[in-house]
């Protein structure tokens, strides 16, 4: 008995849902195995990181503070990447988001007024789109492939940090440590739940996402983006300029990382610092592609890389699992997920050598 | 011939499944040495699933091939052309961007040193007029010179068997006949051709032996001498041919499309430069532009839609210059277009049929509301092409890959004439799409023409435009030649055109060698 | 005079990666395939080459087993992308992802435990004298590094091997039909990309930081991919592109040591010019009439068989 792939008819709507959810376990049951070879506890491990942060609900806030970050640049890279524009730089929009947000709040230091949160967000989105609007330049006026630039342009915003922290910006307090002073009362990000560290930005995220959806499945924005990923040619045919969706598509994922750069500044950092790049723009490729580009799917998938981070640093307590094996179980989620994606268009058929004779 | 001698390919009850479709059914013909046959159906008759077994590409399920009276099994093409069957792809498996050279030398199954092989390149070259550089880049030669390396690359294994797939049809009728030449040289030397073709008339002309395939079955051998072009077709259509219905003495209104000194440098590097392309077209008038592939076609229709901007008024719809507009633009002042490659450029493979009415009927119709579109509106749309243009498709959600090509044509051809445009710019309207789909886009273009639709049909296919258009020009190297009746033109005439002789015009530089 | 030498030895050094590495992928991607995870191959690649130095000391052992890491895990892409066709550009970014996690893991317990560097391949005094210096004070890397150009470039345009790597890479389906094996091909080429990337990222431990560090590849590997465009697919302008991001590296760490007029620009700016430098180099080369016509016509297109 063999196994062939045979082609469907029609994409398969129930193994594009699927796929995720057999990823999610599947890396769960391999990660055990390898983990466990490799000479670590392999069950703990996955129990730790997966499972930990689910059933204790001590955890449960963190878990909302992780994943909302994720789930709003993953949201954004949901519709580039539906658009075939591939922002990989993220993560340096999230950084001059927050460079931006930060340079407002040093402004308005020791000012009070609802203004200075609203203007430091405008200021983050902007930000954040500016800094994708470089490569959205370069690739529709000189066909500059995108994922080069806005990836080199994320170790340059790296540098920027360090400069403006350690000089122009530099804490005045601050006993030579190179971070910026401590934003005033009226640039933080109010809690959301008292006692807890549940911010605005929580709620912010699951909003994003639910208009994202809607504009993605009901408008003409929507199918533009759908249509250009799918058939660039039929996209042009039909009215579509393809520059003018670049354009759209990195303005508005460079938008969404400059707004989650804002709220992790205003959130949980309060103040910027060296460790502010915590690869939220890496991972949320990772939140993209489990979420299957569905704005939705994007607050599950942010959700479940929200656990691993949150289960990453309890298993580092308890069990002594380095850090690093949170970033090996992630992309082995993005490994499998993308194996699965060929069940969407194949099936497969077992053949019977006796009944075929097909020469392989 | 002697009658004696062992057939060179015998097939006996070639059987074909594939998943829905049974593709060849109990095949059974034979070919003598030097015969010329010819293997004549319509697009999915199953011509091209047999020759890919003959060829070793697939396997049949049943049945069995004889080669010089013995029975083999040909596991691959290598083991094909290790017999001696070779073969000329009606899609050339050519790679642009090397050169003639390193094209032929790729086809080889034995390493040649690169001098021993062009000193026998040119030898086949010059034995056959099959003239070529052989370290020219592909990418700048002629379709007709890229089946010249085919050929040359069948040639240089001595076969005793050449399979031709639909090989005139992107050939002007001048190449053709130096084709025709070719083959029967090689016939008379022995070789054996299986010759794939639906045309009548080179059939009539070339062919010793015609065999019918209709819908997986053969329908009959013959001497095509014999026969009328009408009564093979019969039997390849199956039934009586249906005639299109064309008013005589048409009258046209109004010009309704004007392009007018149409200049545009090539988009990309394999495209084509359009020079000063002049033309007008009146209400009800079917305006054909004939040519070979890749002379300019694609970047006409993609200037008349909109997909390549141009100067303002280079391109004038009635007295509106709409030369700098975008498709969407022109398609609210009634310009429509259907282009070439259907799958991928006039829909989208992967979207319901439902969506891909959004993509071009989203104004005209009323389907977008402040910037939502009413997906009920496109649906309902959508199951009135279906309905209309009697697709065949599950419905509005099917996917348009899913569909045929003939059904996905009609598809296409009806979402963009239900919105009634003024003038409608269609490339390739047959192109792969079975006898009765044809004949019904067919009509329904002359519909639209007598509704007062102003129509440019571009067709490499020169008996449709014949057949279908009232004025006609041909396009070579990005210009168009001046505007003929349809009566007034001959054939002769028209190919030169096609192979780039301009009448008195331009200087003959480009006649095939 | 000395500073000059210096400065050369210095340009060397940091230039060598990355053509190792650009040399590598431009293999890859001349057969259609564009593999993004130079960058996680080549960590992979360093770790690995690390942990043998650290326990044998056998530099060369140590460059084979970093090549061979790297081979494997391109395997994990060639699988993905090949066997099942799944997106190349989101593979590639999966392995560049997967292969920092695992040098972290895999290297956390190595951390600030130094190994020597890999010593030259000539003779001491063969490179006594400045002139000869510059010729014979290298290790084997370097030497290999140029070398592997030419052959490359014999390779590409001068073998039948090579001359069905490009066709596969221009034209699939046509390869696929005369009857070569398009995926035999490329697994062939993806594997090859990924051992000079792992060769290339052993070469940071044993050339130049004798250390591990995470992440110590430091975005070379994009830098490498960058170059392959800068290069329009040719091995000789790689070479070029190579040296020239050398060069501006070698500035930066002058300017970090303190290098006179150097040090006028802040030092975040030489760090960070590496990168803006690649940004600019793929303007420039986008500018070129002919820039993108170069590229193999398959270039990150799946293959899936038309019958």
């Amino acid at each position: 008995m063999q196994f062939r792939l045979e082609k469907r008819q029609e994409p398969s709507k129930f193994m594009a849902y699927a796929t995720p959810v057999a990823a999610v376990a599947l890396t769960m049951i391999i990660g055990a195995i390898i983990f466990s070879l490799i000479g670590y506890d392999g069950v703990g491990a996955v129990r730790e990181i997966f499972l930990t942060p689910l059933t204790n609900s001590y955890k449960w806030q963190d878990l909302g503070v992780k994943a909302a970050p994720l789930i709003i640049i993953g949201v954004g890279l949901s519709i580039a990447y539906r658009a075939n524009v591939w922002n990989i730089g993220a993560e340096g929009q999230y950084i001059v988001g927050g460079l931006c947000a930060t340079g407002i709040a040093l402004l308005t230091w020791g000012m009070t007024g609802w203004w200075i949160l609203p203007l430091m967000m405008l200021a983050g989105m902007a930000g954040g789109m500016a800094y994708a609007s470089i490569p959205a330049l370069l690739r529709t006026k000189l066909k500059v492939n995108e994922i080069l630039t806005s990836l080199m342009l994320t170790y340059a915003s790296v540098q920027l940090i360090y400069f403006l922290i350690r000089g122009p910006w530099k804490d005045p307090m601050g006993i030579g440590f190179p971070q910026t002073r401590l934003f005033s009362e009226a640039a933080r990000l109010p809690t959301i739940i008292p006692g807890t560290i549940v911010h605005l930005g929580v709620p912010i995220a699951v909003l994003v996402a639910i208009i994202a959806w809607f504009i993605m499945s009901k408008s003409v924005f929507g199918y533009r983006m759908r249509v250009v990923g799918a058939a660039p040619h039929a996209a042009r045919y039909g009215g579509f300029s393809e520059n003018k969706t670049i354009w759209l598509a990195m303005l508005v994922s460079g938008g969404l990382a400059g707004l989650a750069g804002m709220l992790e500044i205003a959130g949980p950092f309060q103040r910027m610092v060296p460790g502010f790049p915590t690869n939220y723009g890496f991972t949320a490729i990772i939140v993209a592609f489990l979420g299957r580009l569905n704005p939705l799917g994007v607050i599950v998938a942010g959700v479940v890389l929200a656990i691993t981070f949150v289960g990453g640093e309890v298993a580092q307590t308890t069990i002594g699992l380095p850090n690093a094996a949170t970033g090996i179980f992630q992309a082995m989620m993005l490994f499998f997920l993308l194996a699965g994606d060929i069940l969407i268009k194949y099936r497969v058929r077992r053949v019977m050598p006796q009944t075929s004779t097909e020469v392989a | 011939m002697d009658a004696s001698m062992p057939h060179r390919l015998e097939l006996i009850g070639i059987t074909k499944q594939f998943p829905g479709v049974l593709a060849n059914d109990n095949i059974s013909f034979s070919v003598r040495p030097g015969e010329i046959h010819a293997l004549l159906g319509e697009n999915g008759a199953g011509k091209s699933t047999l020759v890919k077994m003959i060829y070793g590409i697939m396997q049949p399920d049943a049945g069995e091939i004889r080669w010089n009276g013995e029975r083999v099994t040909i596991a691959n093409p290598k083991a094909a052309r290790a017999l001696g069957i070779g073969m000329v792809f009606q899609h050339f498996s050519l790679f642009e961007a090397l050169t003639v050279l390193e094209n032929i030398a790729l086809g080889m199954d034995a390493k040649i040193p690169a001098r021993e092989l062009e000193g026998r390149i040119r030898e086949v070259m010059t034995r056959y007029g099959l003239l070529l550089d052989p370290h020219r880049t592909v990418a700048t030669l002629s379709v007709g010179e890229r089946q010249r390396i085919e050929i040359v690359r069948a040639l240089l294994l001595d076969p005793k068997l050449l399979i031709m797939d639909e090989p005139t049809s992107v050939l002007t009728p001048q190449e053709v006949e130096q084709l025709f030449d070719v083959l029967r040289k090689l016939a008379a030397q022995g070789c054996s051709i299986l010759y794939i073709s639906h045309k009548l008339h080179e059939i009539k002309a070339l062919c010793d032996t015609a065999t019918i395939l209709r819908g997986g079955k053969l329908v009959d051998t013959c001497d095509p001498r014999q026969e009328t072009s009408r009564s093979m077709a019969e039997k390849m259509i199956g039934g009586g041919l249906k005639d299109l219905v064309k008013a005589r003495d048409r009258v046209f209104g109004e010009p309704r499309l004007h392009v007018n000194g149409l200049s545009m440098p090539a988009p990309d590097h394999f495209g084509t430069a359009l020079k000063n392309v002049c033309f007008t077209v009146r209400a009800g008038e079917i305006f054909g532009i004939a040519g070979v592939a890749g002379n300019g076609q694609n970047e006409l229709l993609l200037a008349m839609d909109g997909e390549l901007p141009t100067d303002p008024s280079a391109i004038k719809l009635g007295d509106l210059p709409a030369g700098a507009m975008s498709p969407s633009a022109r398609r609210r002042h009634g310009l429509s277009s259907v282009p070439e490659e259907r799958n991928g450029h006039g829909a989208v493979g992967v979207f319901s049929l439902s969506d891909n009415s959004v993509l071009t009927a989203r104004e005209r119709p009323g389907m977008v509301n402040m910037g939502f579109i009413n997906f009920g509106a496109a649906k309902t749309y959508t199951r009135k092409v279906i309905a209309d243009f009697s697709v065949k498709a599950l419905g509005a959600g099917s996917t348009a890959g899913s569909l045929s090509g003939g059904n996905l044509q009609k598809y296409i051809m009806g979402r963009e004439i239900l919105q009634r445009p003024s003038v409608l710019v269609v490339s390739q309207p047959t192109w792969g799409v079975d006898a009765g789909a044809a004949a019904a886009i067919h009509q329904a273009i002359l519909d639209l023409a007598e509704a007062g639709s102003a129509i440019v049909v571009i067709s490499q296919d020169l008996d449709e435009l014949l057949s279908l258009s009232d004025t006609l020009a041909v396009i070579n190297g990005g210009q168009l030649s001046p505007k003929m009746q349809v009566g007034d033109a001959s054939i002769e005439e028209i190919g030169l055109l096609m192979g780039g002789v301009h009448g008195n015009t331009e200087a003959p530089d480009a006649i095939p060698a | 005079m000395d500073l000059t030498l210096a400065i050369i030895v210095t340009v060397v050094g940091a230039s060598t990666p990355i053509l190792i590495a650009a040399l590598g992928e431009l293999v890859v991607e001349r057969s259609g395939v564009l593999n993004l995870g130079v960058e996680g191959m080549m960590l992979i690649g360093a770790i690995a080459g690390f942990v043998v130095q650290f326990h044998t000391g056998n530099p060369y052992l140590a460059l084979l087993c970093g090549a061979a890491a790297g081979m494997a895990s391109s395997l994990i892409f060639g699988f993905l992308t090949l066997s099942l066709s799944a997106n190349q550009t989101a593979t590639g970014l999966a392995l560049t992802i997967f292969g920092t996690g695992f040098s972290a893991l895999a290297g956390s317990s190595y951390s600030a435990r130094p190994v020597s560097l890999m010593e030259p391949l000539f003779p001491a005094e063969l490179a006594a004298h400045p002139v000869w210096k510059v010729l014979f004070s290298y290790s084997f890397p370097v030497y290999f590094s140029f070398i592997m150009v030419v052959v490359i470039w014999y390779f590409l345009h001068k073998t039948r091997a090579g001359l069905i790597l490009r066709a596969v890479g221009e034209n699939d389906q046509s390869a696929h039909s005369i009857g070569y094996s398009v995926i035999g091909v490329r697994y062939m080429a993806v594997m090859f990309g990924g051992a000079m990337a792992g060769l290339a990222g052993a070469c940071f431990p044993l050339l130049l930081t004798p250390q591990w560090a995470e992440r110590m590849t430091a975005g070379r590997g994009w830098i490498a991919v960058a170059l392959v465009v800068f290069a329009s697919w040719k091995p000789f302008r790689l070479l070029a592109g190579a040296y020239l991001f050398g060069l501006v590296m070698t500035m930066e760490l002058y300017a970090k040591a303190g290098g006179g007029v150097l040090s006028i620009i802040p030092s975040e700016l030489w760090a960070a010019l590496p990168y803006i430098a690649t940004i600019v180099v793929l303007v420039l080369i986008s500018l070129r009439r002919d820039a993108s016509t170069n590229a193999p016509a398959c270039l990150g297109k799946p293959f899936l068989p038309s019958n």
